[in-house]
């Protein structure tokens, strides 16, 4: 999938996540852009940046910073 | 008993089922029975947790799944159903006023449904299934399946921290709404935000029910979707919401706090205390087009198998688990391979049982969220709620 974003880092914060697993279905990466806590990635850049899991969430969880396109590759 | 078999140091079943909720047990359950090798994994440690779901199921899903509705699981006897606008005006449907001496809690009358405990309920339908053969592993997290030469597929898994190949016929994808099993194969499996319904509930003491399931529509208390409170037993009472997030401009917890303290239920909610806080994503959204490819089905809400009007889940995982595990057995007992052209079969039998159904609520649905004015969608909302629950209902059977 194509993207004009820059990319993004989420940050979860884990005493407000229910593990709902909203973000993952939402998620329309392929397979692997997830945790092993049924939460959306946090360790490697998100280059389509749709936000879809940070809006999805129901209780706020999921912040997000924005990366420069060049930075990216440092994750 | 069926049992794995070994080829070298490789590991061998029929079938390998990901997922323990109740559309991966069943599923494994019947095919067992049918005398195929079955392998379930979960990478959970405890089965039915964390709680993503309210729990309602009706009397008729366990009856048609074989399920016998014991107390080991059961929180409250379910007899009907209030309907509310926004407004607060409601329709009640209450069974045992309409066929009294066929449903209540009397001796020789029986409930419509159930609000269950699915902690205890997935255990239990984990229990029938490794009773009838199946061997369950926990702490198992399925890695990416292979589709071989000879037909059959290898599936790597991570078990604690052993990484395991074992060799199968068929990988079963049961793993949720938040499924990864189906991307493997390349179906496009995630659920666009405006079908994914944003749901956060409360478990609460303090809180009178009478047996019903109460169903609040209108706009204003969930955009997209309802609010509801459920008996959970022991005075115990589920208060609930769901929210298409595309719909609303705050998260489901801000629409939650404004249900708790604005609503008309406001003074009936006043003294209730927060025991425990559950949450989930239920795919209000069409089935999947595609539910199989080579050596791989999907089954429960990794197939979307959720009745877009009610969001209910658990009747329509039990009923697809049924078909996937009987047409699994018929395949593999004929000896014909797990190809996708012959999984179809699997897809069609899904459709002519319940498939079809589906795909109308989901329109039904589709229509009503789909109208622009407020006042009219929560008025075709409320009728549709009413209508669906109600004793000529065509949908009943969903």
């Amino acid at each position: 999938m194509m993207s004009t974003k820059d990319p993004v880092v989420f940050e979860v914060e884990w005493n407000a996540c229910i593990k709902c697993g909203a973000c993952v279905a939402v998620c329309p990466q392929e397979a692997g852009f997830t945790s092993s806590f049924d939460t959306i990635a946090v360790n490697k850049a998100c280059d389509i940046a749709c936000m879809f899991c940070q809006t999805v969430c129901p209780v706020n969880a999921i912040t997000h910073q924005t990366l420069f396109s060049t930075e990216a590759a440092v994750f | 008993m069926p049992n794995s078999s070994s080829i070298g140091t490789m590991t061998v079943f029929d079938i390998v089922v990901i997922g323990s909720g109740p559309a991966g047990t069943t599923t494994a359950r019947y095919a067992a029975e049918k005398g195929l090798s079955v392998l379930m994994v979960d990478k959970k440690q405890e089965l039915g947790a964390p709680i993503q779901c309210s729990g309602a199921v009706s009397f008729n899903a366990l009856d048609n799944a074989g399920v016998f509705p014991s107390p080991e699981f059961i929180q409250e006897a379910i007899y009907g159903f209030a309907i509310y606008n926004g407004q607060g005006q409601k329709k009640v449907i209450d069974y045992r006023k309409i066929k009294p001496g066929e449903y209540g809690s009397e001796a020789g009358a029986k409930p419509l449904g159930f609000v269950v405990d699915r902690r205890r309920f997935d255990r239990y339908l984990a229990t029938q299934a490794e009773r009838a053969g199946v061997t369950i592993w926990l702490k198992t997290e399925a890695l990416g399946y292979r589709v071989l030469d000879d037909g059959s597929c290898e599936v790597a898994l991570k078990k604690f921290n052993d990484t395991i190949t074992v060799k199968a016929k068929v990988v079963v994808g049961a793993d949720g709404v938040q499924s990864q099993v189906g991307k493997w194969a390349g179906i496009k499996t995630h659920i666009k935000l405006s079908e994914l319904a944003s749901c956060l509930q409360f478990v609460v003491d303090g809180v009178q029910t009478e047996g019903l399931l109460e169903i609040v529509t209108g706009h204003e208390w969930a955009p997209g979707g309802y609010a509801w409170v459920f008996p959970k037993g022991h005075g115990y009472a589920e208060i609930g919401l769901g929210v298409t997030r595309t719909m609303c401009t705050d998260n489901a917890q801000v629409y939650l706090d404004k249900f708790l303290k604005q609503s008309f239920f406001k003074e009936r909610f006043k003294n209730c205390r927060i025991l425990e806080i559950q949450g989930g994503g239920v795919p209000l959204a069409a089935p999947l087009k595609i539910q199989h490819a080579d050596n791989l089905i999907l089954v429960g809400d990794a197939a979307r198998h959720v009745n877009s009007i009610t969001g209910g889940g658990i009747h329509t995982a039990l009923s697809s688990g049924k078909i996937a595990g009987n047409f699994l057995a018929a395949l593999l007992l004929s000896g014909e391979p797990c190809t996708k052209e012959n999984l179809k079969g699997y897809h069609n039998n899904w459709l002519n049982a319940m498939g079809n159904n589906m795909w109308k609520l989901y329109e039904v649905k589709r229509k009503i969220f789909d109208t622009a004015d407020i006042a009219q969608r929560d008025e075709q909302l409320y009728a549709t709620m009413s209508n669906y629950f109600s004793v000529d209902s065509e949908y009943k059977k969903i």
